[in-house]
């Protein structure tokens, strides 16, 4: 007789139950923050010097960042947004700001970012807007192509490229050019990962946000 | 009052651990929003589509806010959305519904008291949301970062509330398991020393003497009920509801809610300010409630799968009683495993920004 398997029968009948019961239920958790992405790629004698980014937040969040900062009808300046600003572009500088530039398959490394080379100030239409100058620690050849990626690898935040206007390159070599890649579909893995995180009640883990953004390549031939 | 004097020993401990680097990083995470709530998501099939809807009806919402400036039956639009809102939302993580469903599953086979449990989690937490914003920026004017920092704090609290819960949870259930473990095996050891048909001439007269007194009566009542019963030939019968039920209190249930329904959610907060900044702060105070019955519902939802889950496997558990009991004290024990689980991965990782 074993004495185990009655135990362990209503154990996986349970895991079933709950299975089919959360299944209709997976659903992601969803950004919190949306951010219209525009970015400049600077050049200097030919090579990647520089990303500069103006993100421009969702209403909503424009409206809490903005909250008790200014009296009823002004504007916040920069001036009074300048803590918070400093705030982000601290918590910014650790998760390397969102920001992958891959060119010739290495990842860039930036420099650190100082008092001026980024703002935060609220905008007439009230949404609020986050401006960051990044350099790169070593200026670095453009190769044939080069790609770059906004996102929160934990996709809190949503960035999403302007559609119109979502990215320029500034002296660049003649001949450079930039599209926009849309994501790829999921994988089944990736899925696997989303029920995962509702089970565990997490965020579906590291590199999430990466899978659902929009890539920059800029091609230089 | 064992279990509460254990609680308030817990609380500090856990204070410390969440005084940790892991949890400061929450603080210094850019453009964050208080609440302790993940990202996540997806773009294919079906979850793509439901987090689609997501973002679709926040900006539905944020318009519905813009519209009533001019329209009052926007309202209706606005509750609406928000209704919808709750229900895709709750789907998703760091909603206290799995801890709902876990306690449910540890304490409870009431379909009713689940789903007024998740009911009132779920309006505890636009309550909260609602106390928090009212408070720190209607009345004080406060800022994002002192909003996020009180969020925080909530937050912090419920996930110490909800590790404090499932830790009494697993402490009474493993009682429960260890004792429900002693009487399969009391009843395993009596049975094989002498079983049913003792009384057959080749069996010793000793031993069927053992267990005609261990049938008249067990230590659990159970397996007596089932002993009279001439249908219930040793196989397949349900045991006493009541005994299975054991466990259940509204204290217990009353703090389950005040952990899971403390955290305010960051959707929330953000409709709620947004709607201040736009001079209609209770039109706000509308949508979250209306989401808060969204969350009602999936939670409610959730609660009921967990009973009824239960309630299959007690269905399919065959063999004796004492069998029966032991696998209901199990899956119990587990349940409130997964409580503490719950509560302590909320607390790390919402480091991370979670």
């Amino acid at each position: 007789m074993n004495s185990a398997s009655p135990a362990r029968r209503p154990a996986l009948a349970l895991l079933l139950a709950a299975l089919l019961a959360f299944a209709p239920a997976v659903a992601a958790a969803h950004p919190h923050v949306w951010v219209t992405v525009r970015s400049k790629v600077g050049f200097a004698d030919g090579k990647v010097v520089s990303v500069t980014h103006d993100w421009v937040f969702d209403e909503m969040y424009s409206s809490f960042a903005t909250q008790g900062l200014a009296k009823p009808g002004q504007l916040v300046t920069r001036d009074i947004f300048a803590p918070l600003a400093r705030e982000n572009a601290g918590g910014l500088a650790e998760l390397g700001y969102f920001t992958t530039l891959k060119i010739g398959g290495k990842t860039a490394e930036f420099g650190p970012v100082k008092d001026g080379d980024y703002w935060m100030e609220e905008r007439t239409d009230h949404l609020v807007a986050f401006h960051v100058d990044l350099r790169l620690k070593t200026p670095t050849a453009p190769g044939p192509y080069f790609s770059l990626l906004v996102a929160d690898p934990e996709y809190f935040i949503d960035f999403e490229f302007d559609d119109n206007d979502p990215v320029a390159l500034v002296s660049a070599p003649s001949g450079c050019s930039a599209s926009i890649a849309k994501p790829k579909p999921l994988e089944g893995q990736d899925q696997q990962k989303l029920t995962e995180s509702f089970f565990t009640n997490l965020a579906p883990g590291t590199n999430f946000g990466f899978k659902m953004a929009s890539r920059v390549i800029v091609a230089c031939p | 009052m064992i279990r509460f004097r254990s609680l308030s020993r817990a609380a500090p401990a856990l204070v410390a651990l969440a005084a940790s680097p892991a949890f400061a990083q929450l603080a210094q995470r850019p453009f964050m929003v208080g609440g302790g709530e993940g990202g996540g998501g997806a773009s294919g099939g079906l979850t793509g589509w439901i987090m689609e809807m997501q973002s679709q009806l926040t900006r539905l919402i944020a318009a519905d806010v813009h519209a009533l400036h001019g329209d009052p039956t926007a309202i209706w639009g606005l509750i609406g959305f928000g209704f919808a809102y709750g229900v895709f939302h709750a789907a998703g993580p760091g909603h206290g519904k799995a801890v709902i469903a876990s306690y449910m599953m540890a304490s409870d086979r009431a379909l009713r008291r689940g789903i007024v449990l998740s009911f009132l989690a779920a309006m505890l937490q636009g309550l909260v949301a609602v106390a928090l914003v009212g408070v720190a920026a209607l009345i004080f004017n406060a800022t994002a970062p002192e909003m996020n920092a009180a969020a925080d704090w909530l937050a912090l609290a419920s996930c110490s509330g909800v590790i404090a819960i499932g830790l009494w949870l697993t402490v009474t259930k493993g009682r429960a398991l260890l004792a429900a473990l002693r009487t399969h095996f009391a009843r395993r050891a009596a049975l094989a020393a002498a079983p049913v048909y003792a009384n057959a001439p080749w069996r010793p007269a000793a031993g069927s003497g053992a267990v005609v007194a261990f049938r008249a009566g067990p230590p659990d009542g159970v397996a007596a009920a089932a002993a009279d019963d001439p249908a219930a030939c040793g196989h397949l019968h349900a045991p006493d509801p009541a005994a299975l039920e054991a466990g259940f209190s509204w204290r217990g249930a009353a703090a389950t809610v005040l952990a899971a329904g403390s955290r305010p959610c960051s959707g929330a907060i953000l409709v709620l300010v947004f709607a201040l900044a736009q001079g209609l702060f209770a039109a706000g105070i509308g949508a979250v409630f209306a989401m808060s019955f969204g969350v009602a519902l999936t939670t409610g939802a959730l609660a009921f799968a967990a009973v009824f889950a239960k309630r299959l496997a007690m269905r399919m558990a065959t063999g004796d009683d004492s069998r029966i009991m032991l696998a209901a004290r199990g899956v119990e024990f587990l349940a409130a495993l997964l409580v503490v689980a719950f509560g302590l991965a909320l607390l790390f990782v919402a480091g991370s920004g979670a």
